[in-house]
């Protein structure tokens, strides 16, 4: 008299989708269903929610999507171990449109000599400067303020990732300091603020969910 | 093999945000980060990798152009893809020219022969050939639909069809899947 373990056809004997046709649906069609699910189930239709039909047909949709989605992800795992020299024709491509955006002038004795350096080198620099500052890494640069005429007041914006662990207020005046000396040291910027917004905190390793 | 460089662990917002300041090793990282999904989603859509390589190039030309626009770098993931959607459809509209549209739904129009879908059965797994195995013009809406989510009317517009030829052929595409999806039934 041992009770048999009921089997996957005992458990769900009605769970068989027929047909995808508006007889199977009550009615309904799938164009239908897929727009209702679109819309988040809402407002609650009960002619769909009460259909036996539609339940399946919704459950078959919703399993659709989610599959569709992991599918792309799997194929996407097998093409990494795919040659990946077009990053390398991308960069030779994008190297030559690079963004200097303004011109800082840098003073020099002889009167006839006009020296400057690129707003993107200055960027450059502050991001070399605030980059593993203990695993930190600097985001976007900006500095307002008109950095084309000699000792105008510069403020100076940086967003940055940092992380897990530190006291994030000794963190950021650590990178704020090491943003000042390098500029003092390389420019002739009359920087007036250097401020540290902390968009991100990652642990090594696991930072990409910056989404 | 990514070993290196402290940027391929940088969080995207971070790196979009170092691209469009003129990093090229941020920008770097991120085509490593996101290169393959975005080619197997213009795989998808226009039936051909040989076709995905251009669009995921072309893309990223054009991304690096247009960083400085993007208001939210942390999204930068689904703009990249939303790029891709609308370069895939470009060339898609370029071959219709060549082709005439009642072909468009032909089951012969699929890219792949029924050798290439078993293999991909086997490869792949059930859904990736029956996705394979559907008409271009169906394939097409529900990739961009299902996988872009990329609205009806915006396809329609690039498909340049009615909005009522999208949803028949989105509807006929998901109903075709679910039936061949024989393990779902």
């Amino acid at each position: 008299m041992t009770p048999e373990p009921p089997g996957p056809l005992e458990s769900e004997p009605e769970r068989l989708l027929d047909g995808l046709d508006p007889e199977d649906l009550d009615g309904h069609t799938i164009e239908e269903l897929g727009d209702y699910l679109d819309d988040g189930r809402e407002p609650r239709d009960p002619g769909i929610e009460d259909s036996p039909g539609c339940q399946i047909a919704l459950d078959a949709l919703v399993r659709l999507r989610a599959e569709s989605w992991a599918m792309l992800e799997v194929e996407a795992l097998a093409d990494r171990d795919r040659d990946q020299s077009w990053i390398q024709n991308v960069i030779a491509n994008i190297s030559r449109e690079s963004r200097p955006g303004r011109d800082i002038p840098v003073r020099h004795p002889d009167p006839a000599t006009r020296l400057h350096i690129t707003e993107g080198a200055v960027r450059g620099l502050v991001r070399a400067a605030g980059d593993g500052t203990q695993g930190s890494l600097v985001g976007r640069v900006e500095l307002a303020g008109d950095v084309t005429v000699p000792a105008q007041p510069i403020t100076v914006t940086v967003t940055a990732s940092v992380p897990f662990g530190p006291n994030l207020v000794v963190l950021a005046q650590l990178v704020r300091e090491r943003i000042v000396e390098a500029l003092r040291t390389h420019t002739e910027l009359n920087v007036i603020a250097v401020n540290v917004a902390i968009e991100n905190v990652h642990a090594p390793g696991t930072a990409k969910d910056g989404r | 093999m990514r070993a290196g460089n402290p940027l391929n662990d940088a969080p995207d917002g971070i790196l979009a945000a170092r691209a469009a300041d003129g990093d090229t090793r941020a920008f770097e990282a991120l085509m490593n980060r996101h290169g393959s999904l975005m080619r197997v989603y213009a795989a998808k859509i226009l039936g051909s990798t040989a076709e995905a390589d251009d669009v995921v190039q072309d893309v990223f030309i054009q991304a690096w152009r247009q960083l400085d626009r993007l208001a939210d770098p942390t999204a930068v993931r689904s703009w990249l893809m939303r790029m891709v959607g609308n370069r895939s459809i470009e060339r898609i509209r370029r071959r219709k020219d060549l082709v005439n549209i009642d072909d468009w739904d032909a089951p012969v129009a699929s890219h792949e022969t029924p050798e290439r879908i078993v293999e991909i059965r086997l490869q792949m797994g059930e859904l990736a050939a029956v996705v394979a195995g559907l008409p271009a013009g169906q394939r097409q809406c529900w990739v961009l639909r299902e996988l872009g989510g990329i609205s009806y009317a915006d396809i329609a517009e690039e498909l340049d069809v009615p909005i009522s030829t999208v949803r028949g052929q989105l509807a006929r595409a998901r109903r075709r899947i679910i039936q061949e999806m024989e393990a779902w039934r």
